[in-house]
C-alpha cells in the first residue's frame, strides 16, 4: 500500500530528454480556457485566415489597397442595397445548414434544394396558379415544398438503406442542376431569347423593395431567423434536438420521437434552402436561369460553422459572407478573378477557425 | 451493333481509368483511419497541373501526369496537417480542401489563360500482334499506356497494403490507433504517408482526366467523379479489386453518353448526362440493401488520434 502511494507519478509524466538532443513537441490536454483567450485564439487564426486570402489575390494581381477601397466601396449607401439583398438567401442557406447539423445530419445538398425551391416557385409562375394577389405566398410555399422533398429523398435513402447522406446529398445537386438544364433549354425556355432562362416573372411574382432600399426577400430570411430560433431554442422539437444530438439511444429509450423528430427537423432545412432558391430567382434574376444557386453549398456549411448553429449569429455572418459576395462579383466585373474565388477564400477562414479549436484544447510546447 | 458495341468498350477503360486510381488513392488513405473526402479537389488540382504543365512546356505528357501527382500530393501534406496533426473534424477538412481546390485552380486556370488550349494526349500502345484482333484488340490492346500502367498499379498497392510491413502498419493505424500507437507504430507518419501516397493517385486521376482523355483544362471539369470515387470506395467495401470492378462499371456507363448520341438515337441530352450519378445513388442503395457479412471497414476510420487523450 505504502509503496504504491511512494510511487504514485505526478499526473503529467517527466519527458525523458531527447536521445538526439534536438528535443521533441509536445501536447498537453488544456482542461478549460477562459473564454476571452478563446475569442483571442479564434480571433488571431481568423485574422491569419484572411490574410493568407489577401495574399493570394495579391499574387493574382489585386494590390491590398486596391482590395481595401473595393470593400469600401461595396460599403457605401448605394452598394449597401446589393449586399442586403445578397444576405437574404445567403442566411436562408446558413439557417437550412445550421439547422441540419444541430441533428448531425450533413446536407450538403443546399444547391439542389435552392434549385428545386427554385423550379417549383417558377412552376407556379408558368402554369399561372392561384390568383395575382396571393401569388408570391404560393410561390414561396413551393419553393419551401420543393427543397424539403428534394432533401427528403435523401433522409429516406438513409433511414431506409443506410445510405450516406454526404454523397448523395452532394450527387443530387449535379442531378438537380441538368434537371433544371433540362428544363431551360427545353420546355421553359423562353422563346423570345436564345439564352438559357425561363420567360421573366410578372411584376406581382417578384420580390419588391419595401422602402429604404431594403428588399422584401431580406423581410423573408428576418422571418427565416425568428422562426429556426424560436424552433431551435424553445420549440418542442428543438429540445428534442438537443436531446437526440447529445445522447441517440438514450432519448429512444424515453420515448422521444427520433425518427419523426430528425425527419421533421431535416425538411425544415431543405425548405429554408429551398426559399433561399426563392428569393434568388424572384428578387434578384426575376426568372430562372443558370447559375442562381452556384456557390451556396459551402456558403452554407461556412456560415453554420462559424456561428456555431445559432441563428443570430447566422444572420451575421451571413450579412459579412455578403460583403464578400459582392466584393466577388465586382473584382470579376472589374480585374477578371473568376468568382470561385470566394470559396476559396470561404474554405481558408474554415481551415484557419477549425485550426484554432485544437489550439484551444490543447497546449503545444517544445521540450529538450 | 457490333460496331457500337465495340466503340463503347473501346471507350470505357479511358472513363474508368480515372475513377479506379482515384478510389484507389482513396482506400490507401481510408485504411489509415482518415476519412477522405478531398478527392474532387485533388483531382482537379491533378488536371490543372498536368494540362498546365503541358501548355507550359508544349507537350511531354508523361512529365505532365508526374506534375501532376505531385502536386496533389503537396495539397493533400495540407489536408494531413489538418486532419492528423491539428485534428480536425475530418468531414469539415476534407469539404474546406475540396472547395478551396475548386477555388484555386479556378483562379489559377483562369489567370495563367489555360482555359481551353488543346492539348496533345497520349498516343495509344499498340501491343502487337494481339492489337490485330477483330474487336478484342481494340478494347483490350489498343488502349494508351496509363490504362495498363493502372492495373500494374493495383498490383502494387495491393501487395503494398497486404504482403508488407508498411501495409500492415498503415492497416492497424486505421483499425486501432491506440494498440498500434502502443506498439511503437507512429500514428502521425502512417497517416500522413497514407494520405499523400494516396493523393498522388488521385493526382494521377485528374491529370489523366485533362491530359489523356479530354485533352483541355477547364474549371470544374471532373464534374463530381471524385465525389463517386469516395462512393465506390464504400461500394468496394474499402478493397482494391472491387474498385476496379466497381470503376469498370461506372466506366462503361460514362462511356454510354457520347455514344448513344453518335448512333443518333435521340434521348433528352441533359436527362442521360444524369446516370453516373444516379447510378451511383442506385449501387449505394444495393450496398445498403445487402447484408453486410464482410466488410472491411477501418475500425477507426474518421476517429483522430491524440495519444494524450486517451483513457
Amino acid at each position: 500500500m505504502h509503496d504504491i502511494l511512494r510511487r504514485a507519478e505526478p499526473l503529467t509524466s517527466p519527458v525523458p530528454a531527447s536521445p538526439r538532443g534536438f528535443g521533441r513537441l509536445t501536447l498537453d490536454v488544456r482542461q478549460n480556457l477562459p473564454p476571452w483567450k478563446q475569442a483571442v485564439f479564434v480571433g488571431s487564426s481568423l485574422i491569419l485566415g484572411l490574410a493568407i486570402s489577401v495574399a493570394i489575390l495579391a499574387l493574382a494581381g489585386i494590390p491590398p489597397l486596391t482590395l481595401a477601397s473595393e470593400l469600401a466601396g461595396v460599403l457605401t449607401a448605394e452598394n449597401l442595397r446589393g449586399v442586403l439583398i445578397q444576405a437574404a438567401p445567403l442566411i436562408l442557406v446558413g439557417l437550412g445548414a445550421s439547422v441540419a447539423f444541430r441533428i448531425g445530419f450533413w446536407n450538403l445538398g443546399i444547391e439542389g434544394q435552392m434549385i428545386f425551391g427554385g423550379i417549383f416557385a417558377a412552376a407556379i409562375s408558368i402554369y399561372d396558379i392561384g390568383p395575382p394577389a396571393t401569388r408570391l405566398i404560393l410561390m414561396g410555399m413551393a419553393a419551401a415544398l420543393g427543397g424539403a422533398l428534394w432533401v427528403l429523398l435523401v433522409v429516406f435513402l438513409k433511414l431506409r438503406f443506410r445510405v450516406n447522406e454526404i454523397i448523395a446529398t452532394l450527387l443530387l445537386n449535379y442531378v438537380a442542376m441538368y434537371f433544371l438544364f433540362h428544363l431551360l433549354y427545353g420546355a421553359w425556355q423562353d422563346a423570345k431569347t436564345a439564352f438559357p432562362q425561363s420567360t421573366p416573372f410578372r411584376p406581382f411574382e417578384r420580390l419588391t423593395d419595401i422602402g429604404y432600399g431594403v428588399n422584401s426577400g431580406l423581410l423573408i430570411a428576418i422571418a427565416g431567423v425568428l422562426a429556426a430560433g424560436w424552433l431551435i431554442h424553445l420549440s418542442r422539437i428543438g429540445f428534442y434536438t438537443r436531446f437526440i444530438s447529445a445522447n441517440p439511444r438514450m432519448a429512444k429509450v424515453v420515448g422521444v420521437p427520433v425518427q419523426t423528430a430528425t425527419i421533421w427537423i431535416i425538411a425544415i432545412s431543405g425548405a429554408c434552402s429551398g426559399l433561399a432558391g426563392f428569393v434568388n430567382v424572384a428578387s434578384q434574376e426575376g426568372r430562372l436561369t443558370q447559375s442562381y444557386a452556384n456557390g451556396y453549398v459551402f456558403s452554407g456549411v461556412l456560415i453554420a460553422f462559424l456561428s456555431r448553429n445559432d441563428p443570430i449569429v447566422v444572420a451575421i455572418v451571413a450579412f459579412l459572407i455578403a460583403v464578400l459576395f459582392i466584393t466577388g462579383q465586382t473584382l470579376q466585373v472589374f480585374y477578371q478573378i473568376p468568382f470561385t474565388m470566394v470559396q476559396m477564400i470561404e474554405a481558408i477562414i474554415v481551415m484557419a477557425v477549425a485550426s484554432s479549436e485544437f489550439l484551444i484544447r490543447h497546449r503545444i510546447r517544445w521540450i529538450r | 451493333m457490333i460496331d457500337f458495341l465495340v466503340n463503347w468498350l473501346a471507350n470505357t477503360p479511358v472513363t474508368a481509368a480515372p475513377y479506379a486510381l482515384a478510389a484507389l488513392g482513396l482506400i490507401i488513405a481510408e485504411r489509415s483511419g482518415v476519412l477522405n473526402l478531398t478527392a474532387e479537389g485533388l483531382m482537379l488540382v491533378g488536371a490543372l497541373a498536368g494540362a498546365g504543365t503541358c501548355l507550359a512546356l508544349g507537350g511531354y505528357p508523361a512529365l505532365a501526369l508526374v506534375a501532376a501527382m505531385v502536386a496533389a500530393s503537396a495539397v493533400s501534406l495540407l489536408f494531413a496537417v489538418l486532419v492528423v496533426v491539428l485534428r480536425i473534424n475530418q468531414v469539415i477538412a476534407g469539404l474546406s480542401v475540396v472547395f478551396f481546390c475548386q477555388g484555386f485552380t479556378g483562379l489559377v486556370g483562369t489567370l495563367a489563360k489555360w482555359q481551353n488550349k488543346q492539348l496533345t494526349g497520349l498516343p495509344p500502345l499498340k501491343i502487337w500482334p494481339l492489337s490485330e484482333i477483330p474487336g478484342i484488340g481494340r478494347i483490350l490492346f489498343q488502349q494508351d499506356p496509363i490504362v495498363y500502367l493502372t492495373i500494374l498499379i493495383f498490383f502494387a498497392v495491393n501487395f503494398l497494403l497486404f504482403r508488407t510491413m508498411l501495409g500492415l502498419r498503415i492497416r492497424s493505424v486505421g483499425e486501432n490507433p491506440g494498440a498500434a500507437d502502443a506498439a511503437g507504430v507512429s500514428v502521425t507518419l502512417h497517416r500522413i504517408f497514407a494520405i499523400v501516397a494516396g493523393s498522388s493517385l488521385i493526382g494521377l486521376a485528374g491529370g489523366y482526366i485533362s491530359v489523356v482523355s479530354v485533352k483541355l483544362w477547364v474549371t470544374g471539369m471532373t464534374g463530381g467523379r471524385g465525389w463517386i470515387a469516395v462512393a465506390l470506395v464504400v461500394f468496394a467495401r474499402w478493397a482494391p479489386w472491387p474498385a476496379l470492378a466497381g470503376a469498370l462499371l461506372f466506366g462503361c456507363i460514362e462511356a454510354l453518353i457520347p455514344q448513344i448520341a453518335a448512333a443518333g438515337i435521340r434521348v433528352p441530352q441533359y436527362l442521360m448526362l444524369m446516370t453516373p450519378y444516379l447510378a451511383t445513388i442506385a449501387v449505394m442503395i444495393w450496398v445498403g440493401t445487402k447484408d453486410s457479412g464482410i466488410t472491411q471497414e477501418p475500425g477507426a476510420l474518421g476517429q483522430p488520434h491524440v495519444r494524450e487523450e486517451r483513457r
